[in-house]
């Protein structure tokens, strides 16, 4: 166990930079997420911290020790790969024990270590076989069990389910977040998938170009996202982004339809006429389908429905923006209905469309 | 379809042509230094060449008599055995850190070695070794026949570690390993295929090798190929003599193809592929 301290990180790769200056914090016994698209620099952050890639400039602390320069070896960290790294001419049992007998630990504590894994993760049935005998899921566990064996310091895990299919993509994203809760140790796991990031971390770090946008609690950053990159990146499907100008108390839009200004957080901070162009972010599932012919809300026609069952996603068009709601399944609508829908008080942001920035 | 039912008959038997053209061109001179060897010296050289004869030993037994045979393939063992060794043991390293660094230049080097005519290290080498007084030592043998086995091996085995996956090595490190152990309990387990192949191709090469060991070798250190050398006189050349021992020299490394054959081709295409 041990807390994290990356402080003025650079990395390059030849000409190129991929982490121009990076600073972040996580706490002893934190589940940590790095999120963001392909080529952030989330993995490349996450293999400086194993001791797989160098650095050009800064620090990089585990615990109270300075680790620049510290071989992977002898880091002290477990690491879960994406494609599982078992040794293949291992036997499950030889994959879990292999650190514990570099490190020289008696054959005894060695056993007993491998028996609690393989019983906290239900692998105790093929400890003899090879991984070429395991199916995707099992060899999931066997890549976590040869890391929870080690007791190391901190756990880091490189977009381990995305080999995985959608429904035991869910149930292992369950396992590790149960895991994470009995273990109690540091981890930092690396997905480009939002969802994984929002059900499993205590803190989320979203990356873009090698820049941290935004940490915070899931929730927060569901909520108040920083910028318009957080914001459409996190959460599903993404927000919508609607070109507003300000006109008196309201917020009018392409369409000439307007939103009461008072149900939007930050439009306080606005004054009418300025020039600055302004963005209004809502979440699909924050706009209400009212029905046809309520009076309020902004009307849309609907283009196309996709039922999910729980509820209905309806894309639409306002002006030149394709949209998404998430309403009711019982307001049974069908492509061509008009429909209503009202804004959720309080859950619209304000961006400002030139920064990205949001406006508090 | 209609073109397709034609086409493929008329392939398979151009097929069957084109083999059958370079087995005979690969199987002529074979069978001929078989037979020769099984004839009597007058008979192999008569014209045109006879098919049917009375088979005979006589050269085969004359071979012992008039020349330390025995002594010359131990000869042949030991330099080739030796230097196989030696181009496993610094090859396999060599081929894993080419491999692991992306660094190409040494592997480069040492195929343009490979590729240069032996005759251009001969003579800096027959001044080296007669200056180190090591003119017809095993030695002066091994080392230079592990310049031949030596890129075999390195070139050989490149594909197959660069099978491995990166992050297979990189599990290894996290788990406490430094360089020497990935390459000794990862590395080499993973390629045990290549290392049968690399070491078969190197024993075949260096087995053959004529040049270094008719040069550097002497009466007592001679390898067989350079041995068989000696049949070959200023006179007259005793030809039954010289297919007897060919055969002879010729079985190990033919008894070895057959024998591994198919485990040689797959492995062969496995390494690359894989990579």
């Amino acid at each position: 166990m041990a807390s994290i301290s990356l402080r003025k990180l650079v990395k390059k790769f030849g000409e190129l930079t991929v982490i121009p200056d990076l600073d972040l914090e996580i706490p002893d016994r934190e589940f940590v997420v790095l999120v963001g698209p392909s080529g952030c620099g989330k993995s490349t952050l996450l293999r400086i911290l194993a001791g797989l890639e160098t650095i050009d400039g800064g620090e990089v602390m585990i615990g109270e020790e300075r680790v620049n320069g510290v071989p992977a070896a002898k880091r002290d960290i477990a690491m879960v790969f994406q494609d599982y790294a078992l040794y293949p001419h291992m036997t499950v049992r030889q994959n879990m024990a292999f650190a514990l007998e570099n490190k020289g630990a008696d054959k005894a504590e060695i056993e007993r270590r491998i028996t609690e894994a393989s019983r906290l993760l239900d692998i105790g049935d093929y400890l003899d076989r090879r991984p070429k005998a395991l199916s995707g899921g099992q060899r999931q566990r066997v890549a976590m069990g040869r890391a929870i064996v080690r007791d190391p310091k901190v756990f880091l895990f490189d977009e381990p389910l995305s080999n995985l299919d959608a429904k035991l993509r869910a149930a292992v994203r369950a396992e590790i977040k149960a895991l994470a809760q009995k273990i109690r140790t540091t981890m930092v796991f690396v997905t480009h998938d939002q969802i994984e990031a929002m059900t499993m971390a205590d803190r989320i770090v979203v990356m873009k170009a090698g820049v941290i946008q935004q940490v915070g609690k899931p929730e927060e950053i569901y909520e108040r996202p920083v910028n318009m990159f957080v914001a459409g990146f996190i959460g599903s499907p993404a927000m919508n982004f609607f070109p507003v100008t300000v006109e008196g108390d309201d917020l009018r839009l392409q369409t000439g339809d307007t939103v009461p200004g008072h149900a939007v957080p930050g439009f306080a901070t606005l004054s009418a006429g300025q020039d600055r162009q302004i963005v209004l972010g809502i979440r699909p599932e924050h706009l209400d389908g009212a029905g046809e012919g309520k009076g309020e809300g902004v009307p849309i026609t609907v283009d196309l429905v996709e039922p999910l069952g729980s509820d209905t996603l309806i894309h639409f068009t306002l002006g030149d923006v394709a949209a998404i709601a998430r309403v009711s399944p019982d307001l049974r609508l069908a492509p061509g209905d008009r429909v209503s829908l009202v804004p959720a008080p309080g859950k619209a942001r304000l961006f400002d469309a030139e920064s990205g920035k949001a406006i508090q | 379809m209609r073109a397709r039912s034609f086409s493929v008959p008329w392939f398979t038997v151009l097929n069957v042509i084109q083999l059958t053209i370079a087995g005979i061109v690969v199987i002529t001179p074979t069978l001929w230094m078989v037979l020769s060897s099984f004839k009597p010296s007058f008979e192999v050289t008569a014209y045109p060449p006879t098919l049917i004869f009375s088979p005979t030993l006589e050269n085969y037994a004359s071979l012992s008599q008039t020349t330390p045979f025995l002594h010359y393939a131990f000869n042949s063992v030991l330099v080739t055995v030796s230097s196989t060794l030696i181009g496993i043991l610094l090859g396999a390293p060599a081929a894993f850190v080419v491999s692991w660094t992306r660094i190409t230049w040494p592997a480069i080097v040492s195929l343009v070695a490979r590729m240069a005519p032996g005759t251009l290290f001969l003579l800096p080498w027959y001044v080296m070794f007669r200056h180190f007084d090591m003119i017809g030592s095993y030695w002066s043998l091994i080392l230079t026949h592990a310049v031949i086995t030596l890129p075999i091996v390195l070139w050989v085995m490149l594909p197959f570690f660069d099978g491995i996956p990166r992050s297979v090595i990189e599990a290894a490190q996290i788990d406490g390993c430094g360089p020497i152990k990935i390459f000794r309990r990862i590395a080499v387990p993973l390629v045990s295929t290549g290392i049968a192949v690399a070491s078969i191709l190197a024993f075949v090469f260096s087995w053959n090798y004529f040049l270094f060991a008719l040069v550097l070798s002497n009466a007592q250190t001679k390898t067989l190929v350079a041995a068989s050398f000696n049949f070959i006189g200023e006179g007259a050349t005793n030809w039954g003599g010289l297919m007897a021992a060919a055969t002879l020299i010729a079985l190990p490394p033919l008894i070895l193809a057959v024998v591994v054959q198919r485990w040689l081709v797959s492995g062969l295409t496995l390494g690359a592929v894989k990579g």
